[in-house]
């Protein structure tokens, strides 16, 4: 029999918590971006229409601005804010180029379904410079792309329409079932938009690319229902650390 | 939109085949499923109103095809008929032109192309002229509106009501308009046709409807926006007016649709009667190749570049393109270079490298981290939640249009979530909660916005047998925070069980802390545990089916197999068990003897898990402990 020299009692098991998964995804999409020499900046969630809308180039007959799609506060003075680009117009308002961007945090739109929640979060990103171009943009989604799902992932880009890029682009990615499944979104910034901050369009170019957290966590991670990021269930936060 | 595929195909001389025709929608940025493998459904950008028909998507896919785009048309020359028309609307409608059609005897049966529409895409017959109407718009992308003759008295007025007024659709619903609305009136002052949206039932055409005016109209997109949401109509012609029409196709709409009925019908009689107030519209963009190859950093040839845009439609006159009348979405030369790009397809444009080396990185640790890195050492999580509630605390701000009534403001703390939160968990048999939210808040006061903490934490302080039987206060919350916040500072908030309809004794730590700026913080975290590394994570979806825990206590008097014990109870593995931990180690010096209490966690993923399911694995569990020299359950 052992002495009682020998005895060790059980290791004392302090269980860390955990940061929410959506917001250690935001972290490391703006930690990556800022290894490759983007600034973060925030900006504040209630936002005038002006900076969410009209800086943009969405005009008042986009249907992004209807009742049905944006939450109008305080007497329709102020809506939350639909995406986090205001803050990169407030950054470029800021200061002159070159300038490289990127923001992260919560938006708001009008949806609650088993898909979409009327908050989530992005990470957006903008870089302007001269000669700034379609192909740097292409490089940098790859890049993008790769931090996250790995080398090997097959990528596609669409074009599609945002109005404060142009052109602007959709990426896919394939899964391992081989279905195509959006990523981002992404452009070379649109002339009037640079414009609007004071920068001359002529002279400068940019490029600005937007990711929504959920969907990219819910890829990376396998989780089928967006809605169990907020439902604060210890069993599924647990599982992130 | 849906379109299928042998009404696109059976333009295309090639005849290229389903898989072929949808890799170049997507190339051109036509997102889309293919629905029973032959109906594209296409999800065309809110900019490409023009794509909203089989003829906007033939005049993309010209990029790459010979398309046969010369439908037969009326050729015969169209009198003009004295009209009472007015339009006081001018600003919202330029151009409008009305049809009066008589025709001898209603079809009954429709030629094949026609017949195939309501097949293919599933679509109900209505009358003739209105299937005439909704086939030309599937086919052109302009909707047409059909007045039965009888009920029009040779009188419309276009108008702007800005008083509510009651409506009854050609669908028989009733609907209160309110607000600003563009509107049909008959002589009488009626609304019978709610602009660019949908008819009204006293002028809609039925199956004995002979005689008809047909309207064609160019409607400001601004004015049609957001008013079939509003008024809860399901409506095809809103969906494209919304997002913009060809101003100048009423000529070739409306002969083609004459052409339909005289493939049907004998027409006996027709006139017609027009109101265009459009001036110039030609938008021309001057154009360099150069640029162009500037945005998309590219390398096209100028000769290519024409071909490609010539294809689409632009016309090129002295080193500027004339756009089409119906791509509204083309103003500049960016708009060109995507033009450009979708022509070469954006994944054969090839990536170049850059770099940014435009700021100083600095490794900054700010009071946010710092408090983060120290609550998530003791166990507690991060949740975020929503900021919608549906009480107001005097300052909160309101939401204009909510989602429903409990989400009418802004939440101005984090106090009401967090114990929701708490009591969601608690439900669900969590005998240790710990959540931690930084958010920020908003309220109407001058100070807006100010960036918060909350801390909400009950039951057990960790799963080791230290502090299993240990329960959570506020000093040890306190505690947590010394290095940052001194325990005199922080003002726990009181919370009560019987507040929150609840029977547990626990008692609720809550503390809301406003982060104003960095400098709270004594020292820097040495090892930051916020992870860097998202990429080793395996999650499994979470069970909501009951948790079933089992205590088994040991006494060991061969302490040598103690490690030995304790490795196989923790390894074990079982399809049900979801945790199992120390909770309960006694040395027991006077009578050599060691206890050791282990607790078990079973759940089931696909139902209430059974005692008979948790008995099989407690014994397997039993068996193996007693394998062990010196093992015993204490009373078995």
């Amino acid at each position: 029999m052992s002495q009682k020299k020998d005895i060790l009692p059980p290791k004392i098991v302090h269980n860390f918590g955990a940061e929410h998964p959506i917001n250690q995804m935001k972290d490391f999409l703006i930690g990556s971006l800022e290894n490759m020499g983007f600034k973060s900046i925030d900006g504040p969630e209630i936002e005038t229409e002006q900076f969410n809308f009209d800086m943009l180039n969405i005009k008042k007959s986009h249907p992004a601005r209807q009742m049905h799609d944006t939450f109008y506060v305080n007497k329709k003075s102020h809506v939350l804010r639909t995406h986090t680009s205001p803050v990169q117009i407030r950054g470029m308002l800021d200061s002159t180029p070159p300038l490289a961007f990127i923001s992260g945090g919560k938006v708001y739109r009008k949806d609650d379904d088993a898909t979409h929640l009327p908050m989530f979060h992005q990470v957006e990103g903008i870089y302007v410079d001269e000669d700034v171009n379609f192909a740097n943009l292409k490089f940098l989604i790859f890049e993008i792309v790769n931090l996250i799902f790995g080398d090997d992932v097959d990528i596609r880009f669409r074009p599609s329409y945002f109005p404060f890029t142009e052109p602007s682009a959709e990426v896919d990615i394939l899964s391992k079932e081989g279905k195509w499944l959006e990523i981002l979104g992404c452009g070379i910034v649109n002339p009037v938009v640079l414009e609007n901050c004071g920068i001359d369009s002529n002279k400068f170019s940019g490029l600005a690319f937007g990711l929504g957290i959920e969907r990219i966590a819910m890829l990376k991670f396998g989780i089928k229902d967006i809605r169990d990021f907020y439902k604060s269930n210890l069993d599924f936060l647990n599982q992130f650390k | 939109m849906k379109i299928a595929y042998s009404h696109i195909v059976r333009h295309i001389k090639s005849s290229p085949d389903l898989s072929e025709v949808s890799e170049k929608l997507f190339q051109l940025g036509h997102e889309h499923e293919i629905l029973n493998g032959s109906v594209f459904d296409i999800e065309i950008t809110p900019n490409r109103g023009d794509c909203l028909s089989v003829n906007g998507i033939l005049r993309d896919l010209r990029l790459f095809y010979e398309i046969n785009l010369d439908d037969e048309i009326y050729d015969k020359e169209l009198k003009n008929f004295d009209f009472n028309f007015t339009n006081n609307a001018k600003q919202h409608c330029k151009n409008i032109t009305f049809l009066k059609i008589d025709i001898k005897d209603i079809p009954k049966n429709y030629n094949s192309y026609l017949n195939d529409y309501f097949l293919d895409l599933g679509v109900t017959k209505k009358n003739f002229f209105t299937d005439v109407s909704n086939y030309i718009s599937y086919e052109t992308g302009q909707p047409t509106h059909c007045y039965k003759l009888d009920q029009i008295d040779n009188y419309i007025k276009l108008d702007v009501i800005k008083e509510d007024a009651e409506f009854f659709t050609l669908l028989d619903e009733k609907v209160k308009l309110t607000g600003e609305n563009l509107v049909f009136l008959d002589k009488n002052n009626e609304i019978i046709n709610l602009a660019g949206i949908m008819g009204g039932k006293k002028s809609a055409c039925d199956d004995r409807t002979k005689s008809v005016i047909v309207e064609c109209a160019y409607f400001d997109p601004e004015m049609i926006l957001g008013k079939a949401v509003k008024f809860n109509l399901n409506s095809d012609a809103a969906h494209k007016f919304e997002r913009n029409t060809d101003p100048i196709c009423h000529n070739y709409v409306l002969r083609r649709f004459l052409k339909i009925v005289e493939q049907h019908t004998e027409i006996t009689n027709v006139e017609v009667f027009t109101d265009n107030s459009i001036d110039e519209l030609s938008n021309k963009i001057s154009f360099e190749t150069s640029k162009v190859n500037q945005i998309l950093g590219t390398n096209i040839d100028e000769n290519d570049c024409i071909q490609y845009l010539t294809k689409l439609g632009f016309k090129y006159v002295e080193d500027s393109f004339i756009t089409p009348s119906y791509r509204h979405d083309v103003k500049t030369l960016n708009d060109l270079s995507e033009e450009l790009a979708r022509s070469i397809g954006y994944d054969q444009i090839k990536d170049k490298n850059f770099t940014i080396n435009l700021y100083e990185k600095k490794q900054t640790v700010n009071d946010e981290l710092a408090l983060k890195e120290a609550l998530i050492k003791n166990g507690f999580y991060e949740v975020i939640n929503d900021p919608f509630v549906s009480f107001n605390e005097g300052s909160g701000i309101s939401v204009d249009n909510p989602l429903d009534s409990k989400r009418k403001y802004l939440r101005t703390d984090l106090k009401s979530t967090l114990i929701q939160n708490l009591i969601y968990n608690e439900r669900r048999q969590q005998d240790s909660i710990k959540f931690f939210e930084f958010s920020d808040v908003y309220n109407t006061k001058k100070s807006f916005k100010k960036r918060v903490l909350g801390i909400i934490a009950s039951g057990r302080v960790d799963k080791n047998f230290k502090d299993f039987s240990k329960k959570i206060t506020n000093k040890y919350v306190a505690n947590i925070l010394s290095d940052y916040i001194s325990e005199t500072d922080l003002n726990f908030i009181p919370i009560s069980r019987e507040s929150i309809n609840s029977k547990s004794k626990n008692h609720i730590s809550y503390v809301e802390i406003e982060v104003i700026s960095n400098g709270l913080s004594k020292h820097e975290p040495k090892n930051l545990v916020i992870k860097n590394n998202i990429h080793n994570y395996k999650y499994n979806p979470v069970s909501d089916f009951p948790k079933s825990h089992r205590d088994l206590s040991f006494a060991v008097k061969d302490f040598a197999i103690l490690a030995k014990l304790e490795e196989t109870l923790l390894n074990f593995e079982n399809k049900f068990l979801k945790d199992v931990f120390v909770f309960d180690y006694y040395n027991n010096t006077s009578k050599e003897e060691i206890k050791i209490g282990f607790r078990f966690t079973f759940q089931c993923d696909t139902g209430t898990i059974t005692d008979e399911d948790v008995d099989l694995a407690m014994n397997q569990i039993i068996k193996l402990s007693l394998d062990f020299n010196g093992v015993q359950i204490p009373g078995m």
